[in-house]
């Protein structure tokens, strides 16, 4: 215990600040970012899950099998059936082609149904959250099905052969954003009607969910379930995860973890920088009481273990510490966050405080212990003679030893070998370069610092005597600017290209199948309520009826619902904003006219057809193939020349065809465009529909609103991120100044008895300081450019772009931090007397 | 005891061999009182660390307390000047994070001495220091810094002790105190004292000195003439 103690006294007096300070600081913000990020996570798979209602769904043509809700209940997982279709509902001479939905009074397996007994109320405490659906005998209604039947709460409606109260009106459902396929207003009505109102017959498209959810503390017996059953699932069935419920928010999720990753992984890495350069000031400072210990005859070995003793206590203490700071620092992001927060946060598991502890135990072995080694063997002579140094262990040891733990600690954190090896590039080259380039700086600095007066020479010749100081220096700081500019960067390019799903005018509907004799109408309309839309597409509905001249098979039909139904196809000169090709080129116009007039054998025009990816990779269809369509009876070929990724964030219009222009104008043609419908406005959807009662109106208002509030408060996050991230960059730029602090100390104490000013000797300090930062700035500056490159290139997927303020920002921060925290720390040398300073060092 | 035969210490530098000792020989008794003088660069503390155990001669052999240490290693060295070896230096070299009775403390606790503390009480207590206790180093002057390093150096009851330079950094009042004290209790401890200094008054209270000449030995007296090497 006598280590212990000791290590008590050494902080006690002040030595141990800084490495603590590092140690502490690396926990806290691995476990904060590591708490937060798994909270959000399991958060978010919660919210997910209520995205589809239920943690699983198989999604079919047909009923459900009877043998899986028996297998189902053996194995306690909770589960809904469900029932959706187009469907008139009457009321007297009204009538609407409403989206139908019938569920199991299990209905919602997860989140909930919000109802209410107002119609377009947006007032909260009228506004009801239940965990069931409709009783039998019952409906929900949309509100808007109220004017277009004539209907008030109470009144029964018509469906099929059964007369149904409508009893609340639906305000939401949790999975409403998963179906894009109805259009109508929603009717949600009990699984128990569906028999008496006799409107499913064989043939009818129908679309039978089968809703499935762990029940509580039975996950295990869950995951077997879904086991047991994926082998029986035909090509009737499809299986839908949280994840592809929610495509449009899976990305902006899918990135924002990646920050809190890229946010995370830097912090780690300052807080190694910070505790490596706190290391080193700290074995300076116990050479000679090594050399004191050894003089009483305490052995090398005896000391090697007191200091490896105290570093183990050191890095549980530190860890301890940072483990409750990184807690308390997690509350206080939650807190901060709290309005963006929808949901109750599930509690964290094992793995952060484990991944804190850790990241305390191998910074310390990858930094402190390196620092320390070479302490054994100080010479007891040093007690008499000043000129007795041991030698440090060899540098490219301890950046191996330093490396290895950054990288070690990078991998295991972020799971993901990209970012780990843009973050240890981007440093290395930047702490390599900075050696090179910074030793070219300090000769330029002293060489033109001749020229300049009295104070600028002395500054600048200290910074070249001290240049092996100078340069270590500069790589602490020129590293930690670069990587404050690299979260910086990638933040805001980030938020930018959120911009438009945080825009509170996104649009929220999308108006579909307009006629082109109504266009105009529906055009007026929209007007009269001065709403803007993006633009209209035009598009024509067709049928594909065959494969390389292969018809398409009873087979496909039933294995994907592109084969059966009407396709929107579409037409374009320049490839949309948002869409990438995949495969295959995109036309450009001048081939197109080639290709548009190509013909085959037969004669016939062969069309260029660029398809979306994924619906490609589901059909089963690669570049080259040849499709056959039918619009309104006529046929024509196309052939494959390319497939596109979408953007599905952006809320405009995507197409799944997309063929030149020039080839589809003749054929009857529809249009569609999205927009922005402020709640206020909502009842210009009935208004449409009841003028215009085929035009189809697709409502995202709601599931928009549910985005918006995940991207904030992903954004909200990355900010709180930054700030924290901001702080260990400062403590590194600390460590590194208190570096050469005490020999600047001694030099201004002499300076100062010799009697030079106070003006003079902050004046020194002040020049070699900013002097210092300005060319670390610098070189941060080209480190994080390349780092950013590389990171927007594999890690976010967004387009490469200059940063021209990097190479400003960059060295005017390195001055003025650099610059300040150097005249702050001096300002002792001045303050105090001279003996006084001399004394204390 | 000490007994120092024909040591001889040289160094390699850029322009050839430096003979930093040549042929130095002596013989410390019990309890005796030495002191080495000479000016600057002769080779005095080079002698007391070689003496000490700190340093290795280039030839010769240097036994204390009838134990060669030039033939041990440096932990045999470490384990005689742990169980022997007491100093005090010119620049205290005190711990600046302990208080003066932690920092008298800490070799005896080191030792594994159960009332390291008691102990340390009682030597700054002989010292004129037992109201300075919980002071840290920053807050004692030079001189009661220098009694603290005494203090350190007897808690340990050494049987030799080295002092270099003890009042090199004290003012010529204090340094007089520190000399009183230093060979008040070396009289009463009963401990050899080797010393090394540039002040004649501190070098005739020695029962001998041993003057040093660039790395030769010029002469050895003692104030009562008990012995001469040539």
């Amino acid at each position: 215990m006598l280590s212990l103690k000791m290590l008590l006294r050494t902080w006690r007096g002040g030595e141990l600040g800084l490495i603590l300070w590092a140690l502490v600081l690396a926990v806290a913000v691995v476990t904060s970012v590591s708490l937060l990020a798994e909270r959000i996570e399991l958060a978010l798979t919660n919210e997910s899950s209520s995205f589809l209602a239920s943690d699983l769904v198989v999604q079919s043509s047909k009923v459900t099998n009877p043998d899986w809700l028996l297998e189902a209940k053996n194995k306690k997982v909770a589960t809904a059936q469900m029932l959706s279709f187009s469907s008139m509902v009457f009321k007297g001479e009204d009538m609407h082609l409403a989206s139908i939905k019938a569920v199991e009074p299990s209905y919602p397996l997860r989140g909930f149904i919000k109802r209410s007994t107002s119609a377009f109320t947006s007032d909260l405490s009228l506004i009801e959250e239940v965990d069931y659906g409709p009783p039998q005998g019952e409906v929900w209604v949309n509100a808007r099905l109220l004017p277009l039947l004539n209907i008030q709460l109470g009144d029964e409606i018509e469906l099929g052969d059964t007369s149904l109260r409508v009893s609340q009106i639906l305000v939401e459902e949790p999975d409403s954003g998963g179906s894009y396929s109805f259009f109508g207003a929603r009717v949600l009505m009990s699984y128990a009607d569906i028999p008496s109102a006799g409107i499913i017959q064989p043939g009818s498209r129908v679309t039978y969910r089968y809703l499935m959810a762990a029940g509580a503390g039975a996950e295990d017996q869950f995951d077997e379930y879904v086991a047991w059953l994926k082998p029986q699932l035909d090509i009737h069935d499809r299986l839908i995860t949280p994840d592809q419920a929610q495509a449009s928010i899976a990305d902006t999720m899918d990135k924002g973890r990646r920050f809190l990753l890229l946010a995370g992984s830097i912090g780690v890495v300052l807080a190694g920088i910070a505790l490596a350069l706190a290391s080193h000031h700290f074995a300076s400072g116990q050479t000679k009481q090594v050399a004191l210990l050894k003089s009483w005859g305490i052995s090398a070995h005896r000391v090697r273990s007191m200091y490896f003793q105290q570093s183990i206590w050191m890095g549980l203490g530190g860890s301890l510490v940072g483990l409750a700071v990184g807690f308390l620092f997690h509350l206080l992001l939650l807190f901060i966050v709290r309005e963006w927060l929808p949901i109750e946060l599930p509690a964290a598991g094992i793995r952060p405080w484990i991944t804190g502890l850790a990241t305390g135990l191998l910074c310390l072995a990858g930094f402190t212990l390196p620092a320390l080694w070479h302490l054994p063997a100080q010479s007891p002579l040093a007690v008499l003679r000043q000129d007795v140094v041991v030698k440090p262990l060899n540098s490219l040891v301890r950046v191996i030893f330093g490396v290895g733990a950054i990288a070690g600690l990078l991998l295991w954190y972020s799971n993901n070998l990209y970012l780990s090896l843009a973050i240890l590039a981007g440093f290395g080259l930047t702490a390599f370069f900075s050696i090179l380039v910074g030793l070219f700086l300090l000769r330029l600095g002293k060489q033109y610092g001749q020229r300049l007066g009295s104070i600028w020479r002395l500054a600048l010749a200290n910074l070249w005597r001290r240049k092996v100081q100078s340069l270590i220096q500069m790589v602490g700081f020129s590293g930690a600017i670069a990587l404050l500019m690299i979260m910086v960067v990638v933040r805001t390019s980030l938020i930018d290209e959120w911009r438009f799903q945080l825009a509170e005018d996104a649009p929220n509907h999308f108006l579909v199948n307009v006629a082109s004799y109504e266009l105009d109408g529906v055009k007026q309309l929209v007007n009269d309520q001065e709403l803007d839309t993006s633009g209209w597409y035009s598009m024509v509905r067709g049928r594909m009826t065959a494969i390389n001249g292969i018809l398409i098979t009873e087979a496909q039909k039933d294995s994907h619902e592109s084969f059966r139904r009407e396709l929107n196809l579409s037409w374009t000169a320049e490839l949309p904003e948002g869409n990438k090709v995949t495969q295959g080129e995109w036309w450009d116009s001048s081939a197109v006219r080639n290709l548009a007039t190509t013909e085959d054998p037969e004669g016939q025009i062969i069309a260029p057809l660029s398809i979306e990816d994924e619906l490609a990779g589901e059909l089963g269809l690669t570049v080259g193939d040849r499709l056959t369509f039918s619009v309104g009876g006529l046929t024509f070929e196309a052939q494959v020349t390319s497939a596109r990724s979408l953007n599905w964030d952006n809320m405009t219009p995507n197409f799944y065809f997309l063929f030149p222009e020039g080839l589809l104008e003749d054929y009857p043609r529809t249009s569609m465009t999205s927009l922005y419908i402020p709640p206020q406005k909502k009842l210009l959807v009935n208004d449409l529909l009841r003028h215009y009662p085929t035009v189809q109106v697709i409502e995202l208002d709601k599931i928009i609103e549910r985005i918006r509030t995940i991207v904030s408060q992903v954004t909200r996050g990355l900010e709180v991120m930054t700030l924290l991230i901001l702080g260990c960059g400062v403590l590194v730029m600390f460590s590194a100044v208190s570096l050469s602090m005490s020999e600047r100390l001694q030099e201004s104490a002499i300076l100062r008895t010799l009697g030079s000013s106070r003006r003079v000797i902050l004046g020194i300090q002040l020049i070699e300081f900013t002097a210092l930062g300005v060319m670390a700035g610098l070189l941060a500056s080209a480190g994080a450019e390349l780092s950013v490159a590389m990171l927007q290139r594999f890690m976010f997927d967004l387009p490469f772009s200059m940063h021209p303020w990097l190479w400003y920002a960059g060295p005017s921060m390195g001055g003025l931090l650099v610059g300040s925290l150097g005249v702050g720390y001096s300002r002792k040398a001045v303050i105090q007397p001279p003996l006084e300073v001399l004394r204390s060092l | 005891m000490i007994e120092v035969r024909n040591i001889s210490k040289q160094v390699s530098t850029t322009e050839g061999t430096l003979r930093i000792l040549d042929g130095i020989n002596v013989s410390v008794g019990d309890g005796e009182t030495i002191a080495i003088i000479g000016p600057s660069g002769s080779g005095k503390s080079t002698l007391l660390g070689i003496l000490a155990g700190l340093d290795l001669p280039s030839s010769g052999t240097v036994a204390l307390n009838g134990k060669d240490i030039t033939a041990m290693d440096e932990e045999g060295r470490a384990a005689v000047r742990a169980k022997d070896v007491g100093f005090v230096f010119q620049s205290f070299h005190l711990l600046p994070g302990l208080t003066a009775l932690e920092n008298v403390a800490l070799p005896l606790e080191l030792k594994g001495d159960s009332k390291a503390m008691e102990t340390a009480h009682y030597y700054l207590e002989r010292v004129g220091l037992d109201h300075r206790t919980t002071h840290y180093p920053r807050q004692l002057s030079g001189g009661e810094q220098q009694r603290v390093a005494v203090a350190r150096a007897f808690a340990c009851r050494p049987t030799i002790l080295f002092a270099d330079e003890p009042t090199g950094n004290l003012d010529t009042g204090t340094g007089e105190i520190i000399n009183d004290l230093l060979f008040d209790l070396n009289r009463e401890e009963g401990t050899t004292l080797v010393l090394v200094t540039h002040e004649m008054n501190l070098a005739t209270r020695c029962n001998r000195t041993l003057q040093l000449q660039a790395g030769r030995q010029v002469e050895a007296t003692t104030e009562n003439t008990q012995e001469m090497v040539p």
